[in-house]
């Protein structure tokens, strides 16, 4: 009986028609994205930052990255000061264009703090040359701090 | 205004007056405002899905995204025109005017307020056809020719399936409308709309209440066959865009994709206007026969905009119910919507009328 009441007076449509209408009036979620922007959460993977002076050379990121896109040429020097071996980068860049944010080379870094790490809160990497944004070199992988900071021309 | 309209009246002669230049100046008047309601109903459409889904819809372009009709209008006008290689061009070119000449062309006879006004110079339609009603219901039949014709032309088997489908669903979704109609048409006795609007004021009640549950059924199945026919969600499976692309419209891009757009909508204001007129009243306020509601009417009101108003009031709410469907249900699937339309509103619509008819020889 009730079955055949919902069939006739089409009772589950109008249901239907209720929910959605409820909707209009429900506060928006939408973010208004150049003027706000969402914080991303504490262990967000974004854009890639170096401590060249924590990093031991020991090229086991460019080792462990599933798409071999990290890369790393080193050579050896007697420091004067102290008459030791020391190792010295000389290259160190990241083709950021096929990159997956994996994090795998983060994990394979053996130094204590981690001298390569993904935590920079950064996703705004969107360019209109992909040799001259996407590919980042050892300065530029040390200089990303923080999230880059727009000027109001920028966001209009 | 009325001084005016008695010096042109006296400069031109009676029958230039009338029978040129009154219904030309309407025509043009009308035009502006139909092809501006369509504009604002895209807006408001996206607006209102936009609501519903808890998101913000267009707000970019003016304030609040009111000036978002202007540039989509501005976008598609600039955009390229291409006809594929293999069309069939005369019909292809063809088709969109069929879409929405028809669909425009019938809002020559709906009025959208009373014959006259003090000075009984002006109305608020651009004729009175006394058999308004089949005037109506033969335009809005063309309009199938248009969607038929573009689908065969386009060379595309997405776009002539669309087509036929669109076919299947408007002949199917013809039956039952045609039904549903007569049931207004018993009430009143006569197929003019204004006439039909003026037995709604005499009766004293609107059609969709009247011999309850007949009156409200016939309504209730000329508007979800309305939906049907100007091939709206949920029954939009001419252009069901999961299975056929766009249908029908695949291959028309830029302007004359805008006309098919413009035709759809301009059927959907359509049909919402004669069910405003046919079971809501028309141009009355509610309550029209009730003395003391009379402050309604807006009568302080020039040359009887206030009946005007109330008019497009219940159309706004029909366009609204027309979002409201599309942002709720989903697409019906074919069969679906053969057997809705063959096995329960054809049955239903024919009851509707039967039931009327019964009425009319009890009440006799």
């Amino acid at each position: 009986m009730r079955r055949f009441l919902d069939k006739i007076m089409l009772l589950d449509l109008f249901a239907g028609l209720g929910i959605t209408f409820r909707h209009i009036w429900k506060r928006k979620v939408t973010i208004q994205y150049p003027e706000e922007r969402i914080e991303p959460a504490h262990r967000f993977r974004g854009m890639f930052r170096l401590d060249e002076d924590r990093c031991i050379k020991c090229t086991l990121c460019a080792r462990d990255c599933p798409i071999d896109i990290i890369y790393i040429d080193w050579h050896q020097e007697v420091n004067p000061e102290t008459e030791k071996k020391e190792k010295l980068l000389d290259r160190f860049d990241i083709d950021v264009q096929r990159c997956m944010f994996c994090g795998l080379c983060e994990e394979a870094c053996p130094t204590n703090p981690k001298s390569i790490w993904l935590t920079t809160k950064t996703y705004e990497l969107a360019s209109y040359d992909r040799w001259q944004n996407l590919y980042v070199d050892m300065e530029e992988l040390e200089g990303w701090k923080i999230r880059p900071q727009y000027t109001d021309d920028e966001v209009a | 205004m009325t001084g005016l309209l008695t010096t042109l009246h006296d400069f031109l002669g009676e029958t230039f007056f009338y029978y040129v230049l009154s219904p030309a100046l309407k025509i043009a008047v009308l035009l502006i405002l139909v092809l501006t309601l369509i504009a604002y109903t895209t807006f408001a459409e996206r607006k209102i899905l936009g609501f519903l889904q808890v998101r913000t819809g267009p707000n970019r372009v003016g304030p609040w995204g009111l000036l978002q009709p202007l540039a989509d209008v501005a976008k598609l006008l600039v955009k390229q025109d291409i006809i594929p290689d293999r069309a069939v061009v005369w019909a292809f070119v063809l088709a969109p005017c069929l879409v929405v000449g028809p669909a425009l062309v019938i809002f020559a006879v709906i009025p959208f307020g009373p014959s006259a006004d003090l000075t009984g110079t002006f109305s608020w339609f651009i004729t009175d056809v006394n058999v308004g009603l089949l005037f109506v219901v033969a335009m809005a039949t063309i309009g199938v020719y248009g969607i038929i014709l573009g689908g065969w032309a386009s060379n595309n088997k997405f776009s002539l399936l669309g087509g036929l489908r669109s076919a299947a669903q408007m002949i199917s979704y013809e039956v039952p409308q045609g039904f549903a109609l007569v049931v207004p048409l018993l009430m009143a006795g006569t197929l003019s709309l204004t006439g039909i609007v003026d037995a709604q004021l005499e009766q004293g009640r609107w059609f969709v209440f009247g011999f309850f549950p007949f009156g409200f059924l016939a309504f209730f199945i000329y508007f979800v066959a309305g939906v049907a026919e100007s091939n709206r969600n949920p029954f939009d499976l001419p252009e069901a865009e999961s299975e056929l692309v766009a249908g029908f419209h695949t291959e028309y891009s830029g302007m004359r994709f805008a006309l098919f757009f413009l035709g759809e909508y301009a059927n959907m204001i359509v049909i919402s206007a004669v069910a405003v007129t046919l079971f809501l009243g028309g141009w009355h306020r509610p309550f029209a026969n009730v003395e003391a509601l009379s402050f309604l009417d807006l009568g302080f009101l020039p040359l009887g905009l206030g009946s005007f108003f109330w008019f497009t009031l219940k159309l706004l709410c029909f366009l609204f119910v027309y979002i409201w469907f599309r942002g709720t249900f989903p697409r019906y699937r074919f069969d679906q919507l053969m057997d809705l339309g063959w096995k329960w509103m054809i049955p239903a619509s024919l009851i509707a009328v039967v039931g009327t008819a019964l009425f009319k020889i009890v009440l006799a």
